[in-house]
């Protein structure tokens, strides 16, 4: 399949509210995880942290009488949206109905969600907001960017597990191939909500002192992809290339944060020969890596498969930013603007091992 | 790329009407009503008291298994095993990193997680029974599908809230025609739960009498519980195998309105928009349409609004053809309508019967289509679409053929 190009990034992190600031925070080795402390939180010993974007404005690119309409995620969305089109000097307007939006998402709408329940069992059922429940639904964020910038072709949202936003630059990939758009927006949205937080907490899948596990974490990247045909044909500034890009699946209870090495391994390999690479010629890696012991030993194993003793450097940014279906977008978008900043980075390669047995992995090349 | 097409080997259903594919589709044909008085929760407090609720939740399950799954899981489970069945694929002699999962998705186990919301605000979070609260992602039972027949293939779910099943079954065939799968189970399932009954009562948008779509004096939808699941296939593939093609998946359209959260765009260009882009990726015409199944939500501006976008799309063939909404029958099923409406489309080309929108008396004059009042109807079906409109201003429209 032909290789569609990324040429513009954008991200709105706990780390920064945009790629550069993160892209600084990230290498002067700053972490966002931070405790998470309010009247109903377990005892400390029981306690998760979370990565957080503490107060947050979508001012200078929304105003602020337009993002109180919007539940948090959205406005993480719509920011990042504006940011990867400005980036990408790209302008919507006389390309409606050629751009679209694919955004991955694991608890969009989880604010509102929670809030119109707390009305419904509180209050009387009857009389729970109206205006909540329109941003309940998971595709809230991609919906509301479309709508603030006119996006009139494809709009998709995807949630599956911490793969989500390769997922949706999977699907992605197709809809260019089929010429359905020439530009498609593509990453995800994630707000991080004490309820769901407080739940993980109780059934005991995110770290804590006693306990080995993932970091939650919320924000929004996204990456402008183009046919490359099209791109050229404006002008675009072409910042790296989706070389390669592999799905598949490990059958596992979607309850266990387990992985089959040997899937792993087939993920990578099939994104290498995509891209018509050697292992030797990845010379970066984005962990899938966030401090689940059995996913964390599988990936470690397929990387020895895959790699033998000539491991490339790696990066986790897990560690700083936490875990969730952001994370993947947050990764390409750091990829495609380390590309961009050294073209000799050499390949980079990106993998996603979510829970339940969703693995993907993307291979990323200089233009 | 040699041109791989797509075609349906496999349906299975779970619905209001039934818990299989057998019942729900002469349930549809004799015009029965699947919507009466909700039992999951108490519902005494809403304006509306009906949905159209699964009547008796299937059994059979392992009960270690049974206690971990949610509603969703279990409806979703059975049509994926009815739909495999039909098929008639040895899953022992298939490659299983060739077979996919693609559904739609939203509500999931969230019945079971509003108990756990509801204990959390009664009794604080350190004492709130946090039973099943993992089954609250939407990709549950797209994961649980897979597990159960070891499928290995890429997997997806879409959750674009009304239109989620009917884009997954485009994310599914463009699997197989780009060569990632040979086989991809696909469709959708979901049910009930107190925030989409609220929700929706909230906006004023459910009728408190079962819905009566395109009827002049509509009030809003019935929500409906639905599992519609869909074996599509390689041609080739399932030629070689000698399986039975039950239609063909011509193509689809996926747009966005960019009008409005909640309210269609109301002169319907952007719902013509998406029936264009279908047509267009099918390589069909207006001519070649036999039959829309409708979104027909029956709230008072979708019904209009999508009335006017099929008139735009399909010019004058619009008043040519049977245009019917079986949401009247198995009420709004949210994120797995898509997928229910495509069986009930493949099942109207395979016998040629047209299922009919009932509950409707008066007409209206901004929906002057032949909406095959109240009773179903003989008419050849060899092209059909279907459409599936959503919150955010989501649109997919679906066009299966006979085989």
């Amino acid at each position: 399949m032909k290789a569609p190009v990324i040429t513009g990034e954008s991200a709105v992190t706990a780390l920064g509210r945009t790629l550069a600031e993160t892209r600084a925070a990230l290498a002067a080795g700053r972490s966002a995880v931070g405790p998470v402390e309010d009247d109903g939180a377990p005892p400390a010993a029981d306690r998760s942290p979370a990565a957080r974007i503490g107060a947050f404005t979508t001012e200078p690119e929304l105003p602020k009488s337009k993002a109180r309409r919007l539940d948090r995620g959205s406005q993480y969305a719509v920011v990042a949206v504006k940011q990867a089109l400005a980036d990408a000097l790209y302008t919507v307007a006389g390309r409606e109905e050629r751009t679209g939006i694919l955004l991955g998402t694991g608890s969009a709408g989880a604010g509102p969600l929670t809030e119109f329940e707390r009305q419904m069992a509180v209050e009387s059922p009857d009389s729970a907001s109206p205006f909540l429940f329109p941003n309940t639904v998971a595709n809230a964020p991609a919906s509301q960017a479309a709508i603030e910038v006119g996006i009139k072709g494809p709009n998709v949202t995807i949630t599956q597990k911490d793969s989500s936003a390769l997922n949706a630059l999977f699907y992605a990939r197709m809809l260019l191939a089929d010429g359905r758009a020439d530009a498609l927006l593509v990453g995800a949205a994630d707000e991080w909500n004490l309820v769901y937080h407080r739940a993980y907490e109780r059934v005991h899948a995110t770290r804590t002192e006693r306990r080995p596990g993932f970091v939650l974490g919320e924000g929004a990247a996204v990456v402008l992809v183009e046919d490359e045909t099209a791109a050229r044909a404006r002008g675009a500034r072409i910042d790296a290339r989706i070389a390669g890009l592999a799905s598949r699946g490990a059958a596992l209870s979607p309850q266990k944060r387990r992985a089959e090495p040997a899937v792993l391994a087939a993920a990578m390999r099939d994104a290498l020969d995509q891209a018509g690479l050697a292992p030797s010629g990845i010379g970066l890696v984005h962990l899938s890596r966030n401090g689940s012991p059995f996913t964390d030993a599988a990936e470690s194993a397929a990387l020895a498969d895959v790699f033998g003793a000539q491991l490339p450097r790696t990066v986790t940014v897990k560690d700083s930013l936490g875990e969730n279906p952001t994370i993947g977008a947050i990764q390409v978008a750091l990829a495609a603007a380390e590309l961009r900043a050294d073209p000799g980075t050499g390949a980079i390669l990106i993998n996603a091992f979510g829970a339940g047995g969703n693995v993907l992995a993307a291979v990323l090349t200089a233009p | 790329m040699d041109e791989r097409r797509v075609v349906v080997t496999g349906l299975g259903a779970v619905t209001s009407l039934g818990n299989d594919l057998a019942s729900t589709w002469e349930g549809l044909v004799a015009g029965r009503c699947g919507i009466g008085p909700i039992t999951l929760f108490d519902a005494s407090a809403f304006r509306t008291k009906l949905a159209a609720e699964i009547k008796e939740l299937p059994s059979g399950f392992d009960p270690v298994l049974r206690r971990r799954l949610s509603r969703t899981d279990v409806i979703g489970l059975t049509a994926a095993a009815e739909a495999l069945a039909d098929a008639g694929l040895d899953l022992d002699r298939e490659d299983p990193s060739r077979i996919g999962v693609v559904l739609g998705g939203g509500v999931s186990g969230l019945l079971d997680s509003e108990n756990y919301f509801r204990d959390l605000v009664a009794r604080g979070p350190r004492r709130a029974r946090p039973t099943k609260v993992l089954n609250h992602p939407p990709d549950q039972t797209t994961d649980r599908i897979a597990e159960r027949w070891g499928l290995l293939g890429p997997r997806s779910t879409i959750t674009t809230a009304c239109s989620s099943s009917g884009t997954s079954l485009g994310y599914a065939a463009d699997l197989i025609r780009h060569g990632f799968c040979d086989v991809v189970v696909t469709g959708g399932a979901d049910t009930f739960a107190r925030l989409t009954h609220g929700g929706f009562n909230a906006l004023r948008s459910v009728d408190p009498e079962p819905c009566r779509p395109f009827d002049l004096r509509r009030k809003g939808l019935s929500i409906g519980e639905a599992a519609g699941l869909l074996v599509f296939e390689d041609e080739g593939h399932a030629r070689r195998r000698g399986a039975r093609i039950r239609a063909r998946f011509l193509g689809y359209g996926v747009t966005s309105d960019a009008h409005h959260m909640t309210q269609p765009e109301p002169t319907g260009e952007a719902g013509a928009r998406t029936l264009s882009a279908c047509l267009l990726a099918s390589g069909l015409n207006p001519g070649d349409v036999d039959y829309v199944n409708a979104h027909g939500t029956a709230t008072p501006q979708n019904d209009s609004a999508e009335t006017a976008a099929i008139k735009r799309a399909l010019g004058k063939r619009a008043r040519e053809i049977p245009v019917s909404s079986i949401k009247s029958m198995l009420g709004h099923c949210l994120c797995s309508a898509g997928a229910i409406e495509a069986v009930a489309t493949v099942c109207t080309i395979e016998t040629g019967l047209v299922p009919p929108t009932i509950h409707w008396e008066e007409p209206d004059p901004e929906c002057d289509l032949d909406i095959v009042p109240n009773v179903a109807r003989e008419s050849r079906v060899r092209v059909a679409l279907s459409n599936s409109f959503a919150f955010g201003g989501n649109s997919t429209v679906v066009a299966f053929g006979a085989p």
